[in-house]
């Protein structure tokens, strides 16, 4: 870009210092992120089911369709939050030993354990 | 995901829930075993103390050093947490890999140290370190197994007979499947407490 003291330039330059700015004042904490369990040949579904249920205090039946959901798609969304709130379920899935990975919620995301797109 | 049945041949009493809490029983020498096992994941998790590292840094957590581990099986317990963005994993790594590799020994030796008694009685806390000790040492014997998918743990899990176990693979494969067995009768128990609790 060259500098020019051009008035339609300035207000490019304007417009653009104001998207920036939007930018980043809409990145953490207020884009929603999920947390992904992937999953893998090992992780036995009963404690995976257990983790849900006793880490995240989900109820047996949801934390039982949402293990099937890892099971049989491959990945489910489990929880989210903002990205410190699934970094943090992130930690505790590692410790669990389960595959956790954090990703920026897309527009018209899946909620987590509500029903409806069970078969993918 | 593994739904395993009762492993054949095993002589180890599964953990149960009862009147006592969460109660198991092992013979020696499959103390011996697990504790070897329990060892070995211990010293894989374990970093030498870094010359010149920053004392505060280590104090709060922080390791800017830490690199993506080159050992698959260190990788699975230790994964990145961005699908796509080596960067931002890395972040991640510097700011939790030392306290999450903190917590999976304390874990361990929580269950080694347990080994040491003839009766292992549970508290709710010790199970939940039990069950997180064995899912470790499972993530790792599986890696070293290469089970990919759910066809190689299929056969994998298909090795249930000792007198099987002619090289180190077969030998591995049924250390596998007792420790898979011992986890899940574990979380079963775990199950039943907390309903018993509800």
């Amino acid at each position: 870009m060259s500098p020019s003291v051009a008035y339609g330039t300035d207000i490019d330059e304007r417009t653009k210092a104001a998207e920036q700015s939007s930018t980043d004042v809409l990145t953490a904490p207020d884009i929603p992120w999920n947390l992904v369990i992937w999953n893998d040949p090992v992780n036995l579904m009963s404690y995976v089911s257990f983790v849900f249920q006793s880490y995240f205090g989900y109820s047996e039946s949801k934390a039982h369709k949402l293990m099937m959901e890892v099971h049989k798609k491959g990945r489910s969304i489990v929880a989210h939050g903002s990205k410190e709130q699934v970094e943090q379920h992130a930690v505790a899935m590692h410790g669990f030993g389960l595959w956790a990975t954090v990703e920026k919620a897309a527009s018209g995301n899946e909620t987590p354990g509500k029903g409806g797109r069970q078969r993918g | 995901m593994k739904h395993p049945e009762r492993a054949a041949g095993s002589v180890a009493k599964a953990f149960k829930y009862g009147l006592k809490g969460i109660s198991g029983y092992l013979e020696p020498a499959e103390r011996d075993l697990l504790r070897g096992l329990l060892d070995d994941v211990i010293s894989m998790l374990e970093q030498d103390v870094r010359e010149n590292e920053d004392p505060l840094a280590a104090l709060i957590g922080l390791d800017m050093d830490v690199k993506q581990p080159s050992d698959r099986a260190l990788l699975r317990l230790l994964p990145n947490v961005m699908k796509d963005d080596d960067g931002g994993s890395l972040e991640f790594r510097q700011l939790t890999e030392r306290s999450v590799r903190e917590n999976k020994i304390g874990a361990l030796k929580a269950a080694a140290l347990g080994l040491d008694k003839d009766d292992l009685v549970l508290t709710p806390e010790d199970a939940t370190r039990w069950s997180m000790a064995l899912n470790d040492v499972r993530l790792v014997l599986a890696e070293r197994l290469d089970i990919r998918d759910e066809a190689d743990a299929e056969h994998i899990h298909s090795m249930q007979d000792w007198s099987q176990a002619e090289d180190v693979e077969s030998y591995l494969a049924l250390v596998y499947n007792f420790t898979t067995w011992l986890q899940e009768s574990l979380v079963q128990a775990m199950m039943a407490a907390r309903q018993a609790k509800s």
